[in-house]
């Protein structure tokens, strides 16, 4: 090993700060970082007592850590994240603010022991430092984004109606709200298949959909149906999510719902004549009228009929309101047990019905025209009242204004009543 | 790796460690003014996930606790560990700086320096029985509850341990705290290898 | 002539016996692993010497060596720890024992021992 002929220059290269002190603080040693960064030259310091020139430090702690250096003869050590400095020193980065002062590492090790000499070693951690604030704050941000998570959770999960199954249908999870609304605790639920929920009155076709759909990775949303154990009907908007892994594996499926039962049932009556129960006029209009927008090949194939009680001012003015509206309910009744499921029918107004019977020649509709009439003036309205009705039928010709197809319907009608009434005209 | 110890290996090392805590315990009577009475110091051999366990089940889980962590590195080499209560802190804290209520400041550095003095002492003296030197590290300080004193995803899971532990009494002063010496894997080794020089030099 | 050596460490034991046995080659030594054991073995053989360590297990060295002075106000006990505390040292002397030495012992302080401390 060489022998260190210029110790002086190890040390003034150091980029640390290293100077030489006894028990009485007298500083027999001062390095040229020091020097620099104290703006304080060793010519000035040296022989001299620390104390002087940095009064703020605790001398009765320094004099106590350069006894046991001497004593243990192994290093001390202060305290590295202090919050007081050894010796204050400006930070001059501009670019941060969060330290103004350098954080120090200050080791005390025995230098000449029958002297009582020890080496200070002034260590400049403040990066260090820094990157410790930043990870604490950063920490922080962190815990508080967390806690607003949870808060967010938990309003999800008393609000909203959440399940999340296997890819199997097994449920995992469900949110309070989903098991209050269904009166189920969450463990009858967990664990159990999604098929316990069997939507009965979702049709089998809504079903499949939504299996296909979600099972190719895409999410799903219509509206569901459900009958309660009580047998109430309920209607929800659900949006069912497939979760995919990195590898674009299904792992699980998330499920929204929305309980849609009053929006349902107010629409439904909006929509719906009161008193027979069958669509209003509005509805029928809405209809007709987009039939004949759009001109669909599949809608605009249909034959309109228009129905009327006859002689419906006398029946009111003799037997009183009720039984007219008997007779409409009834009529309603008999109408509407002739037709189809896609057939639509509409009280159009007092005494009068209208009918779009789909896909059907005129032919075949005054066929079931015919029936209904004739089920009409059979069917006892109450007591032995009966009444009769007229028909007017014509067939929607493509494009044509919905006004226009009413004017002939309404002509084929009034021949009718002309013609003696209880009978069937075809315009 | 073979990292057993036979009953003469613990048994020698517990007395070199008793030793050490003896130089200790004098130092910082000799700091502290005051008797310290000392306790056997314990040794056991565990993979490092049983760590956190076996500290949690010596300390009093509802105090908050002072850790100081420092590093020794050598050809005996490890992590030294000193705990004290918070209540401890504050005496040690009162008694160093002869003041009734120490800062916050104050208290960490008196742990610090009882730390530095604890684990030089130990390790020096430790090693100058087993005829090594080691360097040591600046210690850190952390203020925490009983549960986060280890940090599980922190070790690795397949290494053994000794740990070597004792208790720092100071009674008439209430200072109470626990030392922890951990070595890990190699070091274990490297010293078995030193206890087994040691008992052929007294044996022999 | 008996003498007793008391420590909780079988090292520690070995060490002061081989020292002792190395100044003093014709003793008979007797050996206890705790406080309690060290009174019992000592009311049974009056050993001539005791040497005693302070931290040990079931009872230790300060009750073991008050115990043993109430049988023998003359006993003779050496104290042999790893607590050098000046404090500790006091004591034991206050409570009857010749004189007290730091661990780990060997030949020299041994035979200052039987030159010194000891009345053989």
């Amino acid at each position: 090993m060489i022998e260190i002929k210029y110790p002086d220059v190890l040390l003034d290269s150091l980029e640390n700060g290293h100077m030489i002190v006894d028990d009485a603080f007298n500083v027999s040693y001062w390095n040229r970082w020091l020097s620099i960064n104290t703006q304080i030259p060793k010519e000035e310091i040296i022989g001299k007592s620390l104390e002087k020139f940095f009064p703020q430090i605790n001398y009765k702690v320094l004099y106590r850590k350069i006894k046991t250096a001497l004593t243990i003869g192994t290093p001390t050590f202060y305290d590295v994240n202090s919050a007081k400095k050894f010796v204050p020193i400006e930070r001059n980065k501009v670019t941060t603010s969060s330290l103004r002062l350098m954080q120090q590492q200050v080791t005390i090790s025995p230098y000449i022991a029958c002297e009582n000499k020890v080496m200070i070693s002034i260590y400049d951690i403040s990066e260090l430092f820094e990157a410790k604030l930043l990870i604490k704050k950063e920490a922080q941000k962190v815990q508080t984004l967390n806690e607003k998570l949870e808060a967010d959770k938990e309003v999800i999960d008393k609000n909203i109606m959440v399940m999340k199954t296997s890819t199997n249908g097994i449920i995992r999870d469900v949110s309070s709200f989903f098991c209050d609304f269904f009166e189920v605790t969450k463990r009858e639920l967990l664990g159990k298949n999604i098929s316990m929920f069997k939507l009965s009155d979702t049709s089998d076709v809504i079903y499949r959909d939504l299996w296909e759909t979600i099972r190719s990775k895409i999410p799903w949303s219509g509206e569901l149906q459900y009958k309660t154990s009580k047998g109430q009907k309920k209607w929800f908007l659900a949006r069912v999510v497939p979760i995919l892994n990195e590898l674009r594996e299904i792992v699980e499926f998330s499920a929204v719902f929305h309980d849609i039962t009053n929006e349902k049932l107010l629409a439904e009556l909006y929509i719906t004549d009161p008193l027979t129960k069958l669509y209003n006029r509005a509805h029928f209009d809405e209809t007709i009228n987009f039939i004949a927008k759009n001109q669909r090949k599949s809608d605009v194939d249909f034959i309109l009929a228009i129905v009327d009680i006859d002689y419906f001012k006398r029946i009111n003015d003799t037997y009183g309101h009720q039984v007219g509206d008997d007779a409409l309910v009834c009529v309603a009744k008999n109408i509407k047990k002739s037709l189809r499921e896609n057939d639509l029918v509409a009280r159009w107004g007092g005494e009068e019905f209208v009918i779009m019977l789909k896909n059907v020649t005129l032919d075949e509709a005054q066929k079931i025209m015919e029936k209904v009439r004739s089920n009409i003036e059979k069917n006892i309205v109450c007591h032995d009242i009966k009444v009769t009705a007229s028909f007017g039928l014509t067939k929607y010709r493509e494009n044509e204004e919905p006004k226009e197809t009413f004017k002939r319907v309404d002509d084929a009608l009034y021949e009718a009543k002309d013609g003696g009434r209880n009978r069937i005209v075809v315009k | 790796m073979n990292l057993e110890f036979n009953e003469e290996q613990i048994d020698a090392l517990r007395e070199f460690m008793n030793v050490s805590i003896g130089a200790a315990t004098a130092s910082l009577a000799s700091l502290l003014d005051a008797f310290g009475t000392m306790h056997i110091p314990k040794i056991e051999i565990c993979n490092s996930s049983e760590l956190s366990n076996k500290i949690e089940s010596t300390v009093d889980l509802n105090s908050m606790y002072y850790v100081t962590k420092q590093l020794f590195t050598g050809k005996f080499g490890g992590e030294c560990i000193f705990l004290v209560s918070e209540a401890s802190a504050t005496n040690l804290g009162r008694h160093l700086y002869a003041i009734q209520t120490p800062s916050c400041d104050e208290v960490n550095d008196a742990v610090i320096e009882l730390t530095n003095i604890l684990t030089s002492t130990i390790v020096s003296r430790l090693t100058q029985e087993l005829g090594i030197q080691v360097q040591f590290f600046v210690p850190y300080l952390h203020f925490t509850d009983a549960h986060s004193i280890v940090d599980d995803g922190d070790i690795s899971k397949y290494s053994k341990i000794i740990i070597i532990s004792t208790i720092l009494d100071f009674q008439d002063q209430q200072i109470k705290g626990n030392i922890y010496i951990l070595t890990k894997d190699e070091a274990i080794e490297s010293l078995r290898a030193l206890i087994d020089e040691k008992l052929e030099e007294i044996y022999g | 002539m008996k003498v007793l050596v008391v420590d909780d460490s079988k090292i520690a034991r070995i060490s002061v016996i081989k020292n002792v046995v190395g100044v003093m080659p014709d003793v008979e030594v007797f050996e206890a692993t705790n406080g309690l054991e060290a009174v019992e073995l000592f009311a049974k053989e009056r050993p001539s010497a005791v040497f005693l360590d302070l931290t040990m297990p079931v009872m230790n060295g300060y009750e073991a060596l008050k115990r043993i002075m109430e049988i023998d106000k003359a006993a003779q006990v050496i104290i042999v720890s790893a607590d050098i505390q000046s404090e500790a040292k006091l004591r034991v002397l206050a409570a009857g024992a010749k004189n007290m030495y730091p661990k780990p012992i060997n030949h020299e302080i041994v035979k200052l021992v039987f030159e010194k401390d000891l009345l053989v």
